[in-house]
Formats: structure tokens, C-alpha cells, sequence
């Protein structure tokens, strides 16, 4: 193996003052479709459609399933939200529809544990990754941290 | 994405940071019990928490963690002697004892007691399995001892290791909870590896390089499951518990012992990894304890007489482009434990979270920011203790487990991510 000769290009390179350098070209905003499965899930949708976000768009299943295909268009990823009475025929849809054109899934199931067992159930095999959780804010905390 | 404001609230862990104010809730490894092997040992410095402080073992067997710096001049006791039950400053003779307490000033008269009136910051040191731990908080609210299962088994049944890692805790951790790398910077050590190889399950990783995910509440932390498919109708799950705020365990393979890590904040910008192996049911044989000293499974190589690895920073981690090409590691670095540390520190020493684009399957990674970050405020605005501190929350297990593509991994898992004493792990 060849040694590095400079410090600037090997390991040590790597430090606080450098690294405020990094990755400065501009990153787009995702564009994620957020659909509410179920009532509950629409009311914590409409609170979190509220806040500021880039290309964000909020739905319900029922508001979606007519324009499925062009709202998935320019889509590349889709965040399934749902509570205990989550409505799995929207979500088998809903995925179908995004592994034909290979858009990511993703889903939160909110509510207390031992309540959304069912709902969790039926995302299951269509969300590829799935989250349990009780805090609302854990949508919009997935939205920002995907850029949405 | 996290917004810088946040980055900083979970990243900066000294003295009066929010950040820091959380660490101080928990016991926390502070050394490996061999770095103070007997009384009268000679002492060690302890960064952590970005406190320096000084480590000893006195006449009568009872561990000391002071502040580094003698209260006469400031002079470092690393420098003292350890004797007669305290370490004495080789400056002046200045002497304390395992509280703090200064019990001789030897340029005073025989019949002062001014020494009566100087104390160092003291903190606990108690030996729990192979490491000793501290607690940096107030002691009105200091928590019942550690109970996690690989520091209450037997001594043959577990080894302990630690290295130095270059960069901030966070960005450490976040490894450990994130699995969707290992069927890629890892791949090489499941066919390979001592600790690893021969598993059923490492087939049906290598098999399924797409895994599904799922984060589940836990009340230390979380749950990660990561879902493979398996035989028909079935899945492979691996299921990682974090508690926090910064203690993992990796799901097991096969007949090997289990292994996690704890990771522990130096300062800022440096880590303690501490990392264990450990079987629930068994010793470990001597193949294996060789293995884990020689840097094998998610241990390190240490440089002798050190904790920090042979394929550190400075040697551009003893790249080895010709194994990267034979495919015998993805990456050209060996070993899993500093494939993890070259990547996590070329990320800088506090990664910019501000600049990242996260995708969905890294939602484990989000999950365990946000709580700690809830967890933060609420200490900070309430006063309230968080997940992780109660012993309870550190008796689960990890889990490798093939179940009907129906089941929930939470539900028909329960049991198995449950510490059973005397009962072996559920592995694959």
C-alpha cells in the first residue's frame, strides 16, 4: 500500500474546520406523498400539512385513489400514516402502485402498542419500512429528516 | 436532515450542556476493570464527559475517580503515587483519599487540620462484570447499578474490550442502530469471520440484500427489526435493542455469543467504544476469547498496550485495496469494528446532520434521534428522568428469529428479547 504523502489527502484530513466545507451543493427537497389511511390518521395528516415543508403533499386515501397515478408521477417516496383502524385495501393499493414505478414506501402506525397491533399487521407487507410509535411528531420529525 | 440547532443539543456533552445534563442521568462505563488490576495499581487518566479525572485503586481494594488536577497548583496526579490508601501529588505531597477528601498537606504543622478543607470533585467507580462504571450526576438522583445481562453472567461466560473512536458519540451510535450497511460494509466477515461464520441466518442475509424495516417503542429505547425473507410463507427477523442513551446489542448468529457495545463520549469529538461478547447459557471457549483479542466479531486490534486500534486514522486504517478486490472485505479495512470507525470518522469529528439526505429505511436513525432529543428537552425543561436510566429497561436481549410472515415481530418476539437468566438466547 502506498502511504499518503500530505495530510490533505489521507484520513487525518478528516477535521472541524475542513468539514464546514462539505457537501455545499444544493439538495432539492423530497418529494414525498403523504397519504392518511384512516380518519384518525387524516386529522394528525391535516395538523402536520400545516407546517412549512418543500414538496410535500398531503392527502387522504380516499382524495388520492382517483389521481393515484399522477400524483405518484414525480413522486419518490410515499409515507403511509394510519392509527388503529388503518384501512390495509388502500395500502395494498397505494404500494402496489409504488413498487410498479419504484418509489419507496414507508409507514406510521400511530397509537398505543397493544391497539395497533392489526393496523401494523397490514402495513407490514407494504411498507418497507414501517414505524410503531405513539408521538404524533414522529411524522413530521420522518418528513424533515427525508427533506420532504 | 436534522437542523443544525438540534445537532448541537445532542451532540455537545460537557459540563452545562443539555446534552451533557442527560449523560449525567446514567451509569456509564469509565474503564475495563483491567486497566486497574490491583490495589496499589498505578492510576489512569479518565476523559469522559469531557471531564478530566483520575483513576485509582487504593490500599484496601476501593476504586477512586477524581478531578485529574491537584487543588495546591493544578498538577496532574497522573503523576502521583498510589499508596497508603490515596494517591499522593508528586509535586508537594498533597494527599486524597477514594472521596476526594485531601488527608494530609504535608507542608502544613502535624496538628492542621486545613486539609480538612480541600476536596476534589469525586464521582463512583464500582465494578460491574468486566468494567467499571460511573455516574457523573447529582448523587440525590443517582440510579440503582447497571443490570445489563453481559456484566451479570458468569466471568467465563464474558469478555469486555474498548478502543478509541475519533469522532463524536452520535454519529458512533447511529451505527449500531443502523442495519441496513451490514449486508454491505460487512458482507465479507459473514463468510469469514470466527465469531460470524456458519450461521443459518447469515444465508438469508447475503440472500436478501433489501431488507424491510421496523422500529417498535420500547421503554428504554427502542426495538429495530430488520425482516429478510426466508423460507416460503416465512421471514427472517434481526432484532436490535437500543437503550438509552448510547447501549446496543447486535442480533446473534447461530451458536455465537452475543455482542453489543456501549459508546461513551470522551468529549465532543472522540469515543470510548466499550464492547462486549457474552453467551447466556455458556463459557466461552478459549477459540474464542483468542478470537476476540485478535480484533475478530466487533471487536478491535489494538495497538499493545493501548486501546487504539492498529487501523486507526493515522495509517489510513491499513487500506488494503488488493483484499477489497479478492471481495474478502468490501471495503479494504479489516475488521468489522474499524470498517464502522473509517467511515464514521471521515464524516468529520461532529458529522453536519444539516447537509444529509436520509432515505426511509434509515428510520431507526431518526427515531432514536427524536427521542433522545425529547428526552433532552424534558430533563432540561421538567426535570424529567429518562428512558433507560430504570435497571429494568437494560434486561432485554437481542434476537435472531424465523417467523410466519403474518406475526409481528414485537408480539411473537417478546419472550425472546426478554433477559432469561440461565435460559439461552433465540438466535439463528
Amino acid at each position: 500500500m502506498a502511504a499518503p504523502i500530505l495530510s490533505s489527502s489521507c484520513a487525518r484530513a478528516a477535521t472541524a474546520a475542513e468539514a464546514r466545507f462539505r457537501i455545499d451543493a444544493e439538495i432539492g427537497p423530497r418529494r414525498a406523498l403523504v397519504v392518511a389511511l384512516d380518519d384518525g390518521a387524516a386529522a394528525i395528516v391535516d395538523r402536520v400539512a400545516e407546517r412549512p415543508w418543500g414538496a410535500a403533499r398531503f392527502f387522504t386515501a380516499a382524495a388520492v385513489a382517483p389521481r393515484l397515478a399522477e400524483e405518484l408521477d414525480d413522486a419518490d417516496v410515499a409515507i403511509m400514516v394510519g392509527t388503529a383502524g388503518a384501512d390495509a385495501d388502500a395500502a395494498a393499493s397505494l404500494a402496489a402502485a409504488c413498487f410498479e414505478r419504484g418509489i419507496m414506501t414507508a409507514g406510521l402506525i400511530l397509537g398505543e402498542r397493544h391497539a395497533v397491533g392489526d393496523a401494523v399487521a397490514a402495513l407490514r407487507p407494504y411498507a418497507r419500512n414501517l414505524m410503531a410509535t405513539e408521538d404524533e411528531d414522529d411524522v413530521a420529525a420522518v418528513l424533515t429528516a427525508l427533506r420532504a | 436532515m436534522l437542523k443544525t440547532e438540534v445537532n448541537e443539543l445532542l451532540t455537545r456533552i460537557g459540563p452545562g450542556t443539555p446534552g451533557g445534563a442527560l449523560f449525567r442521568q446514567y451509569w456509564v462505563p469509565a474503564l475495563l476493570a483491567e486497566e486497574l488490576p490491583e490495589n496499589d495499581c498505578p492510576p489512569v487518566r479518565v476523559k469522559i464527559l469531557s471531564e478530566r479525572l483520575i483513576a485509582f485503586r487504593d490500599s484496601e481494594g476501593r476504586y477512586g475517580l477524581l478531578d485529574e488536577f491537584c487543588a495546591h497548583r493544578g498538577a496532574s496526579l497522573w503523576f502521583g503515587r498510589v499508596e497508603e490508601c490515596g494517591i499522593r501529588c508528586a509535586y508537594h505531597g498533597w494527599k486524597y483519599d477514594v472521596t476526594g477528601q485531601c488527608v494530609e498537606v504535608p507542608s502544613e504543622p502535624e496538628n492542621s487540620n486545613f486539609c480538612s478543607k480541600v476536596r476534589l470533585t469525586a464521582y463512583p467507580l464500582v465494578k460491574v462484570g468486566d468494567i467499571l462504571w460511573t455516574y457523573l450526576g447529582d448523587p440525590a438522583t443517582r440510579p440503582p447499578l447497571p443490570e445489563f445481562e453481559f456484566c451479570h453472567v458468569p466471568s467465563d461466560q464474558t469478555f469486555a474490550s474498548k478502543r478509541w473512536q475519533e469522532s463524536n458519540w452520535l454519529q458512533a451510535l447511529e451505527g449500531g442502530i443502523d442495519s441496513s450497511h451490514v449486508s454491505w460494509l460487512h458482507s465479507g466477515g459473514l463468510k469469514s469471520d470466527p465469531l460470524f461464520k456458519g450461521a443459518k441466518g447469515n444465508q438469508y442475509n447475503l440472500n436478501d440484500l433489501r431488507p424491510f424495516f421496523e422500529v417498535a417503542e420500547a421503554d428504554g429505547g427502542l426495538f429495530v427489526g430488520a425482516r429478510r425473507n426466508a423460507e416460503d410463507g416465512m421471514y427472517y427477523w434481526r432484532i436490535t435493542p437500543w437503550v438509552m442513551p448510547s447501549f446496543t446489542i447486535v442480533p446473534p448468529r447461530g451458536d455465537h455469543p452475543v455482542h453489543g457495545h456501549f459508546w461513551v463520549p470522551i468529549d465532543d469529538e472522540n469515543t470510548w467504544v466499550y464492547t462486549f461478547d457474552f453467551h447466556p447459557v455458556r463459557p466461552l471457549t478459549e477459540t474464542e476469547v483468542q478470537a476476540m483479542k485478535d480484533g475478530h466479531g466487533v471487536h478491535s486490534r489494538n495497538i499493545p498496550g493501548t486501546y487504539r486500534p492498529m487501523e486507526n486514522k493515522d495509517v489510513d486504517y491499513l487500506m488494503d485495496r488488493d483484499a477489497q478486490r479478492r471481495g474478502e472485505t468490501f471495503s479494504g479495512i479489516r475488521g468489522i469494528a474499524q470498517q464502522d470507525a473509517s467511515l464514521q470518522e471521515s464524516m468529520g469529528p461532529i458529522v453536519d446532520r444539516s447537509k444529509e439526505r436520509l432515505v426511509s429505511s434509515d428510520t431507526g436513525i431518526i427515531k432514536a434521534r427524536q427521542k433522545l432529543r425529547k428526552a433532552v428537552e424534558a430533563l432540561r425543561d421538567e426535570g424529567t428522568t429518562p428512558p433507560g436510566v430504570d435497571p429494568a429497561h437494560h434486561r432485554v436481549r437481542s434476537a435472531a428469529i424465523v417467523l410466519p410472515q403474518e406475526e409481528s415481530f414485537i408480539d411473537s418476539a417478546r419472550e425472546a428479547v426478554a433477559v432469561q437468566p440461565g435460559v439461552a438466547h433465540t438466535t439463528v
